[in-house]
């Protein structure tokens, strides 16, 4: 059965346990940030920070706004990240999110590139200015949608600790339904652009929102307030990627297979034309 | 001045032969590392998949000191080289018209007349220098780009990378059987070995290089 998420963000209140239970559940440690003067904080997700509350605001109708965004993987069913990864670190589990295997991470760096929400953060263990790496080390890392809980029937941390029942976790099907509800409950209460991002997004999202506002005005206002980058799209594609992966690495074998098979045959036939002449001659 | 020998034309310099061997250990590197990485094998995987990446960029030192060698102590030569290679004429067609009958067969009546490099060879010397160029800028934006660069254009670097790589091998194939395995160019390899070729192997096969250096004797 498929699991997902459905975070409602009317209801994000932005007390950031979720952001503290992922890190003491995961066992990561804290990180030292400076006031950057906004309440984001960390003002980015890191291998370290799997999950963050974005914090957004905007004026209307005169009224100050606010919106709270945990900020994580998106569990794509199709997920690019998976398409990329070359080493199977990470991977489709049987429950319908992004699994991964630190393990299996050579630290390539694909799926930092490829995943259209910006989501997977590399640990860099030798490098230039934070950016480059020099040595190649290196682990990816992100939301693994508490899988060692959910695989043992229990509920992910942050949903777990979420208290105004903004997070909330289940079978899919059931989600799409609630957020449906929920986003017909707020279009006429207020929020006229309300709507479930997600539910068919890269064929389906396994961590949908309910959201205020359109994806695209708020990847805008994620653009002009939020240091770490977090779109969402309204409509995430890779095609690359997938041309990549699954046509050109046969043709290149190909290519090189054609190649040997026509050495070979040149060297079958110029061995014996060839002697012969210098024979005679 | 090179030095002479009896019956052979000196046709590559201590530096060209230090730089081509140099760029054969970096390549084979590059290849045997690179190769796992293409073919998403289980040893590019956690650990042994980063100290593939490490000894992939060892490769890539070896390679670009080589290169750099050739630049700073024989820049001469190099552009040389690099005119010969990029001199492209009506004798070129008739080479690859002639290629067939000569490769396979040992006809070399049809052949026109060559310079120090053949067409066959001038396309692998160009494939390797402006597919070495590309490959390199591909790899360093993989290499130092991440963070820095639009994602798409990373992901445009991996693509290009690894069609690049494809060609270089295929091209590499043929470079080493012709030298190695094929009955008839014996005489090129041990000039790249040792810098001389036979002055009547460079008379028959390279005859603008034959005068040339003869040319240039007569001074």
């Amino acid at each position: 059965m498929t699991k997902a998420m459905l975070i409602d963000l009317t209801r994000c209140t932005g007390c950031r346990a979720c952001q503290v239970a992922c890190k003491q559940w995961n066992d990561l440690p804290a990180e030292y940030t400076v006031c950057w003067g906004c309440y984001d904080n960390p003002p980015d997700l890191s291998p370290t920070t799997w999950n963050r509350i974005a914090f957004y605001e905007w004026e209307e109708d005169g009224q100050p706004k606010w919106m709270f965004r945990p900020v994580r993987c998106f569990h794509c069913t199709d997920a690019p990240c998976v398409a990329v990864c070359p080493t199977g670190a990470l991977f489709k589990d049987y429950n319908g999110f992004t699994a991964y295997d630190e393990s299996l991470c050579n630290g390539c760096g694909y799926c930092s590139q490829a995943c259209p929400f910006n989501i997977p953060r590399l640990t860099d263990m030798d490098t230039i200015k934070g950016k480059a790496n020099v040595t190649g080390k290196g682990k990816s890392s992100k939301c693994t949608f508490c899988q060692d809980r959910v695989h043992n029937g229990l509920v992910p941390a942050c949903a777990k600790t979420c208290a105004p029942g903004a997070i909330q976790y289940g079978e899919r099907e059931d989600l799409i339904a609630e957020g449906k509800a929920r986003v017909a409950e707020l279009t006429t209460n207020g929020h006229p652009e309300a709507n479930l991002y997600g539910e068919n997004l890269l064929g389906g999202l396994g961590m949908m929102y309910v959201l205020p506002k359109s994806p695209d005005w708020l990847t805008q206002l994620d653009k002009e307030q939020n240091r770490g980058n977090a779109p969402i799209p309204a409509d995430p594609s890779y095609q690359l990627v997938n041309f990549w992966q699954n046509i050109f690495r046969p043709l290149g074998g190909i290519a090189v297979g054609l190649t040997t098979i026509g050495l070979g045959i040149n060297f079958l036939i110029a061995r014996r034309t060839i002697k012969l002449e210098g024979e005679e001659g | 001045m090179a030095k002479k020998m009896k019956g052979a034309m000196y046709v590559f310099s201590t530096t060209q032969r230090l730089v081509h061997w140099l760029i054969v250990v970096g390549f084979t590197i590059l290849v045997l590392t690179g190769l796992p990485i293409y073919l998403d094998s289980p040893i590019a995987q956690g650990d042994s998949g980063m100290l593939i990446k490490l000894w992939h960029r060892i490769g890539v030192v070896v390679t670009a000191v080589a290169a750099l060698f050739y630049v700073l102590f024989d820049p001469k030569r190099l552009v040389v080289d690099l005119k010969k290679i990029f001199t492209w004429g009506g004798d070129d067609l008739g080479w690859f018209k002639a290629a067939p009958g000569y490769y396979f067969l040992g006809d070399e009546g049809a052949m026109p007349e060559q310079d120090k490099y053949n067409t066959g060879q001038k396309l692998w010397y160009v494939t390797v220098v402006i597919g070495g160029v590309f490959i390199g800028v591909t790899g360093l934006i993989m290499w130092f780009g991440r963070g820095s660069i639009p994602p798409g254009l990373f992901l445009w670097a991996v693509f290009l990378h690894s069609v690049l790589a494809v060609m270089l091998t295929s091209f590499t194939l043929v470079h080493i059987y012709l030298a190695v395995m094929h009955p008839l160019m014996k005489e090129g390899l041990d000039s790249i070995r040792f810098g001389y070729m036979p002055e009547e192997y460079v008379k028959r096969h390279h005859a603008k290089l034959y005068e040339e250096l003869k040319g240039k004797e007569g001074n």
